[in-house]
């Protein structure tokens, strides 16, 4: 012990030394900072735009990184031209196919913290689809900013692309897309608009039997593309659905979300509804599911497959 | 309520015909307000249906139609129907199958959900649809595989140096379950995402999903898996007074052990197979019968499996009835009653 002592000592003045050299830094770094800059400039650095949740978050003027969380976003990130910004993406993001060169940060419902982190994103893009409140507020704890997008029918989808331009920078791209995917609605909606609308049931799973209920994006869809939702009316997004009752709405025709994320699956119809009008008359139509759950640009092709499917003689070429 | 099982067997004076009259007289009673819950229970639904017209058309089995449209017939005959007595049949295996394992094990808390072999049944199901979607007929037999595995692993870890005894018993179930938990979330991991929100229903125990040509088989097995366990309910009677014991007044108990561990795991299989994980049917209704009818197993093990029919019939219809037209698992509706239930009869006891 006492022959360390000395040693320890010196120890003690460098780390003071140390110390010092330290705080004279910050002091510099301070005093410079205060004479080249005025004092608003980190309100002129960074803005402050409102997200869905109604959360105001503050976010950098130039954002260089992003993180999507939801496929649909990283969809239009894409489809906004900004997608070398993107630098991290979840495993359901597999469109278009230059997402899947992005590194991965875990699936929609469970991204991993650490991997976000490690990314250094100046913004993390979240869909309220992920129920991913907590996880948000981990996000903000980390001083990572948040947006949060709330998209339940086209109309939100539209104001998606254009709020994600604006923070990109790419607000004349947005713009743009969202004006001709509303000029594709538009077509579709004054093609059916003399047709008496279809009753559709939407049949998300078999058995059990779920379908789209009165929060689900897909329900408006399927209101603009010449029908009408049998369980338009059922409380929550996706509901789990009585058999009895989905044969006694009596369906004109049953589709069938199929083909895209969900492979093969879902591409019968339940045994509850073959002897439905829609099964009997052969009206079942399976429809790429990516189309008509992802609130991204892509749901206007859904739309137009639909209106096509439940019309065929309007779309006739 | 397992110790008075030494009334029975010390009472050999009691003669034979006396029990087989209780018995016939009880079942009788409870056969008859089965068939009344299967009744009423059909009229009751999301749909309103005619109640004249359907029951006209109950009585003659679907012969004629009664003035009922053709959606209300089928929704009658193609989907009510099926879904009560896949729910009596469920209820049926799952009661006798508690009844069983509560006398073998010689523990009132044996119950399939509790010691695992639920989840056992769960796991090898999830596989059949995981790796042999197609196929059906896989399930019920992979879902026997693992609720037999089940049940020979709680068993052994049951099985100390001292013997099995009931905390022992209990916290191998504990720990039964919780691994096989484990492995059902592993296996969902293997699934994609879309499937998962219908499995985690489909775990709470959910008969939405009547499988038409599954539905003979789940009837089949109930019947001759109670009428299996009830032939063989003397020596259980016997074997509730300890192995040894039973060993020296005649019973053959590694037939006997052998017999209750296969016929109860293929009970439970074919119901998990059919329905999902639906708890505390196994529990609850046994304990109701040995209550009111004492515990003598060749009157309680029928008696429970008429009872949990009527049990599980009860608890469909509710779930399928109180947020029409959405629905409940019925599991969720027969751990709601059950629990309670159980708690009463445990302060009681």
């Amino acid at each position: 012990m006492p022959c360390s002592f000395p040693e320890n000592r010196r120890l003690r003045g460098a780390f003071l030394l140390s110390h010092l050299k330290i705080k004279l830094l910050l002091c510099l770094l301070i005093l410079l900072s205060a004479c080249t800059t005025p004092p608003k400039s980190s309100t002129e650095n960074f803005r402050e735009i409102t997200d869905d949740a109604g959360r105001r978050v503050s976010l950098p003027r130039r954002v260089d990184r992003v993180i999507s969380l939801a496929p649909n976003l990283t969809e239009i990130v894409f489809a906004i031209g900004a997608g070398d910004r993107l630098v991290g993406r979840t495993s359901y993001c597999n469109y278009p196919a230059e997402a899947k060169t992005v590194a991965e940060i875990g699936d929609t419902l469970h991204p991993s913290l650490e991997r976000i982190i490690s990314l250094k994103p100046q913004l993390v893009l979240i869909s309220t689809a992920s129920q991913l409140e907590v996880f948000t507020q981990q996000l903000q704890n980390q001083n990572i900013a948040a947006f949060v997008t709330d998209p339940h029918d086209l109309n939100g989808v539209f104001r998606s692309i254009e709020q994600l331009g604006l923070i990109l920078g790419h607000e004349e791209q947005a713009k743009l897309l969202v004006q001709k995917l509303r000029e594709r609605t538009g077509a579709v909606e004054e093609a059916v608009k003399q047709k008496p609308p279809v009753r559709v049931f939407y049949q998300l799973s078999a058995e059990p039997l779920y379908t789209a209920g009165h929060d689900a994006f897909v329900t408006d869809l399927i209101s603009r593309a010449g029908a009408v939702s049998v369980t338009a009316d059922v409380p929550g997004a996706w509901p789990k659905y009585s058999n009895e009752s989905a044969l006694a709405a009596k369906p004109e025709a049953i589709i069938l979300p199929t083909g895209g994320s969900m492979g093969t699956g879902n591409s019968t119809v339940t045994e509850a509804l073959r002897r439905s009008p829609a099964a009997l008359e052969g009206r079942v139509y399976k429809i790429n599911d990516d189309h008509l759950v992802r609130p991204g640009p892509r749901a206007v092709d859904g739309l137009e497959e639909m209106a096509r499917a439940l019309h065929p003689d309007t779309f006739k070429q | 309520m397992i110790s008075t099982a030494s009334d029975i067997v010390t009472s050999p004076a009691r003669p034979n015909r006396v029990t087989l009259r209780k018995t016939l007289v009880s079942c009788t009673l409870l056969a008859l307000m089965l068939l009344l819950a299967i009744v009423v229970m059909s009229l009751i639904g999301s749909e309103q249906l005619p109640a004249r017209a359907s029951l006209c058309a109950l009585a003659s089995f679907g012969t004629t139609a009664c003035g009922l449209s053709r959606d209300q017939f089928d929704i009658l005959f193609q989907l009510r129907l099926p879904r009560i007595l896949l729910a009596a049949a469920v209820g049926g295996s799952l009661a006798t199958a508690g009844a069983g394992y509560q006398a073998l094990l010689r523990n009132p808390l044996a119950e399939p959900y509790l010691l695992g072999i639920s989840n056992g049944a769960a796991v090898g199901t999830m596989i059949a649809l995981v790796f042999f979607g197609a196929n059906e007929w896989t399930r019920p037999l992979l879902a026997f595989t693992g609720a037999l595995a089940a049940t020979l692993a709680v068993y052994r870890l049951a099985r100390g140096r001292a013997g099995a005894t009931p905390e022992r018993l209990i916290l191998a179930g504990v720990i039964v379950t919780t691994f096989l938990s484990s492995a059902i979330v592993f296996v969902t991991t293997l699934m994609d995402a879309t499937r998962i929100r219908s499995f985690t229903f489909w775990l709470l125990g959910d008969l939405s999903g009547t499988s038409k040509s599954l539905l003979p088989v789940t009837i089949t097995i109930a019947i001759v898996g109670t009428l299996a366990l009830t032939l063989n309910a003397r020596s259980l009677n016997l074997l509730m007074l300890g192995e040894r014991d039973a060993f020296d007044l005649g019973v053959e108990v590694g037939r006997v052990r052998v017999v209750v561990f296969l016929v109860a795991s293929l009970l439970v299989g074919s119901s998990v197979a059919a329905s999902g994980s639906v708890g505390y049917v196994g529990l609850v209704v046994p304990h109701l019968a040995r209550l009111s009818l004492g515990s003598d197993n060749r009157i309680s093990i029928p008696a429970a499996a008429l009872g949990g029919a009527l049990f599980v019939i009860v608890a469909d219809t509710l779930a399928r009835t109180i947020i029409a037209p959405r629905e409940l698992p019925v599991g969720a509706i027969t751990a709601l009653i059950g629990a309670p239930l159980f708690i009463y009869l445990l302060r009681r006891a």
